[in-house]
């Protein structure tokens, strides 16, 4: 037979024997033609040789048929190696995909059907209209051999298929069967291969995650479970829960206990956090379990079955208690050389100012004062020495601590006392000697600063003589009432997240108890949300409850009666639904607080999820133009940075609408929107959110200045970030007028140099996945109490300001050896590089640098070790990190 | 009798003995034998609290091995100075001001900035204030225009209410005997006041101030503003053409910074604008001819007041243009090249002489105002002999009032200041 003439005349060159196979003349369309143009002989050869199997399919021969039929799967097999085109089998057969199907129709039940029904499944790959799911028709009715013989490319198109086909039985409420056994030949075949994120892609769209902890592997485990952590987040709910719980047992079964337990710590499940204790027999290995609860900052207790050995159980428990912390930073402070106490002129550095700004003040400032002493405070937090407070008595230069504290005014006596508090922090054991002499002044607004000051030191540090609940429990009933303050406020830094049942029984009568003052109740609400953060304990949530109800309407609108509903939200902090009982009992609310109530709930409640659905809420309530009562909103702006804060695409987006809600935003919200933003980058100074705090900080709305301001600190917090400090600096002249607007500047500027650059404010930690409650919890409290700047950090409420003491922390890398004792290795910092879903073994990190432990971490920053000496027993270096030897390595010359 | 180890600070005291048949006291006096802190001052904590002085050991549970906790010190109370310090805050105002190292501002009334920072600048020249302050409410002399008489008055109320004041303070009076005296103050443009030059304020105000406290019988001093503003020029003025040559000598009150496209620096503006050209009758070639004239500063005030000529007749548009250059100023300026010899010759000697690093210059940014208005930068220059700086305010204030003392004394020949004033930049500002 001669070939088609219109095919002859193209000119494509030779033609040869053995094509000589009639094609039906099915209309070969115009485009193919044009194609054949540009064939070459061996396409062609194939093309004609394809042709002639598709003839003899439709032999009636079946022994012909099964020839034609196997030569024909021969050559797809062979040829789906390619990945960059469709195969050439598979175009040259496309035009024959309607004669085989119409075919198959006819033929009666046989493997020879089967097989042809494997083709045609491999053909409808490139062949099937879209949404018939042809492929996935053929395959069930062909022969359900070897999946992956078809290619890749093939499989992965199958399981696209069957995600459409599941969701449409689903709906139907049809069997699932079949294709659950397809499903699990697919899952086993991208386990197998490096595609595990398709395989957990499928298993979730057929809800079935189960399966996949039979197929995970020790050389695919961890790139699975990383899989599976990221995309919970943005899974809505209970499926994230669900996969997080697979990544957990993941984890638990091939030993990876440390990164199980962050698993178990972000489910907040003290269940799995036991699991791990008890599944785990290494001591070492839960001596860093043990270091990663007291970064994440819970309260544990650990029994016999955690730890048999009383000696050992007691050595781990110290390490949660973070008794060593102190220790710890100093060690870091030793080795970056930043022990020199500095003073608050070393930070505002005025000199470098041309002149307007060093008035040299011959009468002191009460208010500069204050700042200083706050400066101080923020800047030598955790050191144990600086230039004001703790100079000792006898030092010539007359300036000792006695005199510093009474160069403040009232209630900045108070701070000032409570500073100390600040500088001797995580050091119980000197931190309660030096601000014992305090407790013997008759200064109620010093022994008030002193209570204060017994809580700050005592923050994250627990203690089993409990010396803060011991010394602070008598003073709560006292009649001044900035001693009770003083007292409850301690407390409350002291047992955040402690959840103990001694100070709910304290505290919870001065609630219910109608003629204490506002402020007492104000705060003994916030101390009581901040011990049982996250609990939903709901005797507490009862006792504020009716706190709430029982306060009249010109109460709850003093600017204090905020910190009431906030410390209800506290208690729900992350705890989504579980807040919706008493979202329902604050709609009985008296209308003045009820939606300033509601808002904070649901900010609290979604707190660090990311829940888009909120955000929306929230957003909602902001875009109304209220004439009055539109305090809410500032809560609701706060409260969509708490939400969104949860993952970086969140934040971006809602970086975005925060401009939006500056340009469009009624000024209340104006004003909350630099505090959001504060709050979104904390302590992680992007350049973008930098510029616009900055433009905002010259506002002419003073509150919207004060606030941005605070930001600029806030996000720059214990980063000395130059660009910032030298922000502040030249707001330092710019407002060397405005008493209040420098004294923010000066908050700021104490703030940028937290801890001297060792302290991050961040409430997120172990690579930004696990949150801090507690962390968070202070950080909230005071960006509420900013929401009212000039009533309550410029009125006599400063004191919030030492709040953040929760969310401080060492940005630092400190790597230890088995006994625990500093031990200094190479390792790499640099910007930590997204590897979920990366093909091969990517870098983890860019642009890094090589350094010796202990070493800073900024946000972003990812650390490796740079030696195969040790093996780290965290995955995750941050924080303290325990490092065994590794006894393969060998040291090479 | 259990035996207990007691944590006191960094130290651990192991294995003390607890009577429990006597009572708490006693334990807390052996503790003062370990650590020297008096029992009153002792704080023990046990189970739920501090350990009370009679409280009874059965009720405590305290188990041997037990490890207490004891906090105290021996360290003296902290006790509150007799004497508080004294803060700002509590000051009544008027002694706020000196504190707070700035005066009050002026409101601005209605686009009265020309006005408020001339004000301020000559509020900061001592000398005319206390010249001012002797200035008689009545006693008015024959020769002076009583719009001038009350101008003078109000300069002088409005300063000492600068001086009492920390709040803005609004000049509503001096305003109003400003148009009083200079209609052209009080032209209306769209039914509001409109924008005036500060120069021509500054012009008018000296010119007032400076024949009514001549007139003033009071003042031991017959010229005040003359002495402290006055300049000195000697002029060549010379013809090309005809060679002709001759010079004169006259008194001003500023110096002009002329702003072209080649002036880049003050002092550069500065030697342009003591050249100037003049077409007048040359006897020798009987017709007009183009004179060159070329002064030379030939006294020097104490305070040196520099106009920068911003303003120039658009010929082709009539209409005012400004002159948006940049035009950079030295906080030093030293006009040493631009003195005529016999001065420089006075100068020489202090030149060598003098190594005083405090030579002076008072910039006073006219952050004060407070209220819708724009503000103005102004200088103010002091300086001692020829070399000028600038100062900022405070130290500018401090620095000033020393050297003016100083001046009164032995280095009066070599103390001269200088007063230069320039507009140089607008800004909005809303409070």
């Amino acid at each position: 037979m001669a070939p088609d003439p219109n095919k002859s005349a193209s000119g494509s060159g030779t033609t040869r024997d053995e094509t000589t196979v009639k094609v039906p003349s099915k209309d070969p369309k115009k485009k193919d033609e044009k194609k054949d143009e540009d064939l070459s002989d061996e396409d062609l050869a194939l093309k004609q040789q394809l042709e002639l199997y598709v003839e003899r399919v439709q032999d009636s021969d079946p022994g012909l048929q099964k020839v034609a039929l196997e030569s024909m799967r021969q050559e797809i097999r062979t040829s789906t190696s390619s990945m960059t085109s469709v195969p050439k089998p598979l175009k040259f057969l496309r035009p024959h995909y309607g004669t085989l199907k119409s075919y198959y129709e006819t033929m009666a039940d046989s493997d020879l059907k089967k097989l042809l029904a494997d083709i045609l499944s491999v053909l409808a790959l490139t062949m099937s209209a879209e949404g018939e799911r042809e492929s996935l028709k053929y395959r069930l009715l062909g022969s359900e051999g070897d999946i992956g013989s078809w290619g890749h490319e093939y499989v992965r198109n199958l399981a696209g298929e069957i995600a459409q086909e599941y969701a449409k039985r689903q709906s139907e409420e049809a069997s699932v069967k079949d294709l659950m056994e397809l499903a699990q030949q697919i899952v086993a075949f991208h386990m197998k291969h490096n595609a595990e994120p398709e395989a957990v892609d499928l298993l979730m769209e057929v809800e079935d995650l189960d399966l996949l902890v039979e197929h995970v592997d020790s050389t695919n485990y961890k790139r699975t479970c990383l899989y599976l952590t990221s995309a919970a987040r943005y899974l809505p709910g209970p499926d994230d829960m669900l996969v997080l719980d697979i990544a957990y047992m993941i984890y638990l079964k091939f030993e990876e206990y440390p990164s199980a337990l962050q698993i178990a710590l972000f489910l907040d499940n003290m269940q799995y956090v036991k699991q791990v204790f008890t599944s785990c027999d290494d001591l070492l290995r839960k001596k860093q379990f043990c270091y990663i609860l007291a970064r994440h900052g819970i309260t544990f207790e650990l029994d016999e079955e955690m730890a048999a050995d009383d000696e050992d159980r007691e050595a781990l428990q110290e390490i949660i208690n973070n008794t060593k912390l102190s220790e710890g930073y100093l060690t870091l402070a030793r080795d970056i050389e930043v022990m020199e106490p500095k003073s608050p002129e070393d930070i505002y550095k005025a000199h470098l100012l041309d002149g307007r700004a060093s008035a040299g003040a011959s009468v002191d400032s009460a208010r500069q004062n204050l700042a200083a002493t706050f400066v101080n405070a923020f800047v030598n937090a955790g050191f144990g020495q600086d230039k004001l407070m703790t100079v000792p008595s006898e030092a010539s230069s007359g300036v000792s601590s006695g005199n510093w504290l009474f160069k403040n005014k009232e209630h900045g006596k108070a701070s000032a006392a409570a500073s100390l508090g600040m500088i001797l922090l995580w050091d119980v054991d000197s931190g309660l000697a030096q601000i014992d002499k305090y407790f013997h002044s008759n200064d109620s607004h010093v022994i008030a600063g002193a209570l204060l000051g017994v809580g700050i030191v005592n923050c994250g540090i627990k203690n089993d003589c409990d010396p803060a609940l011991a010394l602070l429990a008598e003073y709560i009933d006292r009649d001044d009432s900035s001693i009770r303050i003083g007292a409850i406020m301690g407390l409350g830094i002291a047992y955040a997240g402690a959840q103990s049942e001694q100070i709910r029984r304290k505290l919870t009568p001065i609630l219910g108890d109608t003629k204490a003052p506002l402020d007492v109740i104000a705060f003994t609400a916030i101390s009581l949300g901040l011990v049982y953060v996250g609990s939903c304990n709901e005797e507490v949530a009862q006792a504020i409850i009716f706190a709430l109800m029982d306060r009249s309407e010109s109460e709850l609108g003093e600017p204090l009666s905020r910190l009431l509903p906030l410390g209800l939200g506290l208690l729900y902090l992350g705890k989504q639904e579980s807040v919706e009982a008493t979202t329902e009992v604050s709609k009985t609310f008296n209308e003045k607080i009820r939606k300033y109530c509601d808002m904070t709930l649901l900010s609290c409640a979604y707190a660090g999820t990311g829940n888009v659905l909120k955000v929306q809420h929230l957003l909602g309530q902001c875009e109304q133009h209220l004439e009055k009562d539109a305090t809410h909103q500032g809560a609701a702006v706060l409260g969509l940075a708490m939400v969104a804060m949860a993952e970086d695409l969140g934040l971006e987006m809602e970086l975005r609408s925060m401009e939006h809600l500056l340009q469009y935003g009624e000024q209340n919200i104006r004003r909350a929107v630099p505090l959001a933003l504060g709050l979104l980058c904390i302590s992680n100074p992007k350049v973008n959110v930098m510029d616009t705090l900055s433009r905002l900080s010259h506002d002419t709305d003073t509150d919207v200045a004060m606030a941005a301001i605070i930001s600029l600190g806030l996000i720059g917090a214990g980063t000395n970030n130059a660009r910032i400090a030298g922000m502040l600096r030249n707001l330092s002249s710019y407002y060397y007028k405005e008493a209040s607007l420098l004294f923010c500047v000066r908050i700021a500027q104490g703030l940028v140099h937290l801890g001297k650059g060792l302290l991050t404010l961040a409430p997120y930690h172990s690579e930004h996945f696990l949150l801090s409650p507690t962390a968070l919890a202070g950080i909230v409290t005071l960006l509420h109490a900013c929401l009212d700047m000039k009533a309550i950090i410029l009125g006599k409420y400063h004191y919030v300001l030492y709040f953040l003491v929760l969310a401080m922390q060492p940005r630092m890398l400190m790597t230890v050896d088995e006994n625990l004792k500093p031990l200094s290795v190479p390792v790499r910092v640099g910007q930590a590089v997204d590897v979920v879903g990366q093909a091969g073994r990517p870098k983890t990190i860019t642009g890094f640098q090589t350094h010796s432990t202990p070493v800073l971490l900024a946000a972003g920053d990812r650390a490796e070790l740079a030696t195969e000496k040790y093996i780290p027993l965290s995955p995750i270096l941050e924080g303290f990190v325990i490092l065994k030897e590794n006894p393969e390595y060998r040291e090479d010359h | 009798m259990p035996t207990v180890s007691v944590k006191w600070q960094k130290e651990l005291f192991p294995a003390v003995e607890i009577d429990t048949s006597q009572a708490p006291y006693v334990f807390k006096c052996q503790l003062y034998d370990l650590t020297g802190v008096p029992p009153e001052r002792q704080k023990i904590m046990v189970k739920g609290g501090l350990l009370k002085d009679d409280a009874d050991w059965s009720t405590l549970g305290v188990k041997e091995g037990q490890k207490l906790m004891m906090m105290g010190t021996a360290d003296e109370i902290v006790k509150a100075p007799e004497k508080g310090p004294v803060f700002v805050e509590d000051l009544p105002e008027e002694e706020q001001v000196v504190t707070m190292g700035h005066t009050a501002g002026l409101f601005n009334l209605g686009n009265t900035c020309y006005m408020n920072s001339t004000i301020q600048c000559l509020h900061s020249v001592p000398e005319l204030k206390s010249t001012l302050i002797k200035y008689p409410q009545s006693g008015r002399s024959n020769d002076l225009d009583q719009s001038s008489h009350l101008l003078t008055v109000a300069t002088r109320d409005l300063f000492n209410e600068l001086d009492r004041n920390v709040k803005p303070v609004a000049p509503m009076q001096f305003w109003m005997v400003l148009r009083k005296k200079y209609p052209q103050f009080g032209q209306l443009h769209n039914g509001s006041f409109m924008q005036q030059d500060a120069e021509e304020c500054w012009t008018q105000l000296l010119y007032t101030l400076s024949q009514s406290l001549r007139s003033s019988s009071s003042s031991e001093n017959p010229d005040t503003v003359k002495a402290l503003f006055g300049i000195e020029l000697v002029s060549r003025v010379h013809c090309e053409e005809s060679g002709e040559e001759s010079s004169e000598a006259e008194s001003v009150y500023a110096l002009k910074c002329h702003i072209s496209h080649e002036v880049n620096h003050l002092h550069e503006g500065l030697k342009h604008g003591l050249k100037s050209e003049l077409e007048k009758a040359s006897p020798s070639l009987g017709r007009s001819a183009i004179y060159l004239k070329d002064s030379r500063i030939n006294g020097l005030p104490r305070y040196l007041t520099i106009q920068f000529v911003r303003f120039f007749w658009k010929r082709e548009s009539n209409q005012k243009a400004k002159i948006l250059r940049k035009v950079d100023y030295p906080l030093e300026l030293d006009v040493y090249d631009l003195c005529s010899e016999d001065l420089r010759k006075q100068l020489e000697a202090p030149r060598q002489v003098c190594t005083l690093p405090s030579a002076l210059m008072n910039l006073s940014c006219s952050l004060y105002f407070i209220g819708h208005l724009p503000f103005l930068f102004a200088w103010s220059f002091q300086f001692q002999h020829p070399n000028y700086k600038i100062l900022r305010d405070e130290e500018g204030r401090k620095l000033g009032l020393k050297t003016s003392d100083k001046s009164s004394g032995s280095m009066d020949t070599a103390v001269k200041k200088a007063c230069c004033r320039g507009i140089i930049k607008w800004r909005w500002r809303i409070i």
